[in-house]
């Protein structure tokens, strides 16, 4: 397997909301190439419209997003995952009536570059996950909650990206599917893909980061390496009640 | 024996138009997401160009077929852009009353343009007809039918079978989705709505043939379309063509075996849409 190009991605004073409520205050974030980055708060603190807004899916309304030296922030979907962004969406947000194989090979049809390589990243995902190789003639809506994650980030790994963002992975997974997912985000991130994972398990995201973010209100309000936060008393009292 | 040979056979090649016009209307509910109520109007606009290409320039609506399907994909793709773009995520009424208020304005300007009379056009396959053994069948309705046959092969080749294709039924599927691996869905919406309305004007075109051109021409056959996109399930493009084959068989079952039956037939559909959606309402959803 060919390495993953990693590439940068910084957010800078991110401001974005949804019609005339606004969500998004002041955001900076920054993923050097191939590092990992976890982006940690409350409900309603704005990771996800943050993911949103550096995958064009929501207009920011101040700030900027550059992807590997290119200005994103007026950019469409479509341009930006071209440009190497891969999103593994919250609710995964799968093609039900469609095959296992069908989802992943959709994922490397928009880039170029991915395509011309589909067959080999294909053979990655599958050994990444061996459940999907067992299962890519099944209808990914009959796939278990787990299973459904793993084509959610094999569809993002198929464009080949070189920042993933990752929200929400966890969600409604079993402690072991957990584990299978998270080891799947560790192995890709050790292939040089830059990651950006918004999580709710703030314990195991900030074990696996190199850095972290806690947003607060649309607002960064610390940042820190993953220990640092992880021995931070504020972080621990609000976020692993201990 | 023979008459419900006959019957059938009938139902059977009625049912190729209505699939034509059920499958266009299942793109646009399906994958663009707006429920077109002016389905109808394309339908008309294709059957009056054929009728003028017959009438002022004397091409065979056969041959006009393709030049008409696709000028009226052309007006679909432009409809999208200057107006149903801007209403996809304005609330569901406010998209129903857009395209309904479309139909009525492109019927009003047929009957200002070209008046309210029918108009037939005169081909010389019209008396012609086809004997299998005890059956016949008339030769436009056997064309008709051929070429529903071959256009729905295409569009569902184009379906399951191009990049194109699997990208419409991604948007279908699942919008965001889409969007999220990078499919143009704009691009996309565009498109399918194009051959949506395209595929209505193919039907107006055999509908010139079989029928006439004439401003409310294309209502009864939207009226149809929906019940078979319901009986289909909305969104569903496989299941259109067999409940179209039903609506066919069931109408020409109507017309044959129930006493003025050719009155009651327009009323098939109508018991579809509520036998279908009775029988809905006691499935729960797995």
């Amino acid at each position: 397997m060919t390495a993953f190009q990693g590439q940068e991605l910084i957010i800078e004073n991110l401001a974005a909301g949804y019609g005339k409520i606004q969500v998004l205050w002041d955001v900076s974030v920054r993923v050097g190439p191939g590092e990992f980055v976890a982006m940690i708060g409350a409900n309603g603190a704005g990771k996800t419209t943050t993911l949103r807004a550096v995958s064009g899916v929501v207009r920011p309304t101040g700030g900027s997003i550059r992807l590997g030296g290119h200005d994103i922030t007026r950019a469409t979907p479509t341009q930006i995952v071209s440009l190497g962004l891969g999103h593994v969406p919250e609710g995964r947000e799968l093609f039900g009536l469609m095959t296992v194989r069908e989802n992943l090979e959709l994922g490397a049809a928009m880039r170029p570059e991915a395509r011309a390589k589909q067959a080999q990243t294909l053979d990655h995902v599958y050994s990444l996950f061996p459940r999907l190789a067992e299962r890519a003639g099944q209808l990914a809506g009959t796939l278990s909650g787990g299973e459904q994650q793993m084509v959610a980030v094999g569809r993002a790994l198929m464009g080949r990206p070189s920042v993933l963002v990752v929200d929400e992975p966890s969600l409604g997974l079993s402690p072991l599917m957990t584990q299978t997912v998270f080891g799947a985000l560790k192995a890709v991130h050790a292939e040089g893909v830059s990651v950006l994972l918004v999580e709710q398990n703030v314990g195991l995201s900030l074990k696996l980061a190199q850095r972290a973010y806690v947003l607060e209100n649309g607002e960064v309000v610390k940042e820190g390496t993953g220990e640092a936060l992880l021995a931070d008393p504020g972080v621990r009292e609000a976020y692993l009640a201990l | 024996m023979d008459l419900f040979l006959q019957t059938l056979l009938n139902g059977l090649l009625q049912s190729g138009i209505y699939a034509l016009v059920a499958s266009g209307l299942a793109l646009a509910v399906g994958v663009v997401g707006i429920v077109n109520f002016a389905h109808g109007e394309f339908l008309m606009i294709g059957a009056f160009m054929a009728w003028a290409a017959s009438a002022f320039l004397g091409v065979d609506p056969l041959l006009s077929l393709p030049i008409v399907a696709v000028a009226v994909f052309g007006v679909g793709a432009l409809t999208y852009r200057v107006s149903i773009r801007h209403v996809l995520l304005a609330p569901e009424l406010n998209q129903m009353l857009l395209t309904f208020g479309l139909g009525i304005l492109l019927q009003n300007l047929a009957l200002m343009l070209l008046g309210g009379n029918t108009r037939t056009v005169t081909t010389p396959y019209q008396a012609s007809s086809l004997n299998i053994g005890e059956l016949s069948i008339g030769g436009p309705k056997a064309i008709a039918f051929g070429l529903a046959v071959v256009l729905l092969g295409a569009l569902y080749f184009m379906l399951y079978r191009t990049v194109l294709g699997r990208q419409m039924r991604a948007v279908a599927q699942n919008r965001r989705g889409a969007q999220l691996i990078g499919i143009p869905v704009d691009r996309v919406y565009l498109i399918a709505f194009g051959v949506s309305c395209g595929l209505a004007a193919v039907a107006g075109v055999l509908v010139s043939v079989l029928l006439f051109a004439s401003p409310t021409v294309g209502l009864v056959f939207a009226l149809k379309a929906f019940a078979i996109i319901v009986m289909a399930g909305l969104g569903n493009l496989t299941g259109v063509l067999w409940a179209s084959v039903i609506l066919g068989l069931s109408e020409a079952l109507v017309q044959t075996y129930v006493p003025g039956g050719g009155g009651w037939s327009d009323a098939v559909f109508f018991l579809m849409i509520f036998g279908t959606l009775v029988l809905r309402s006691f499935r729960r959803p797995a």
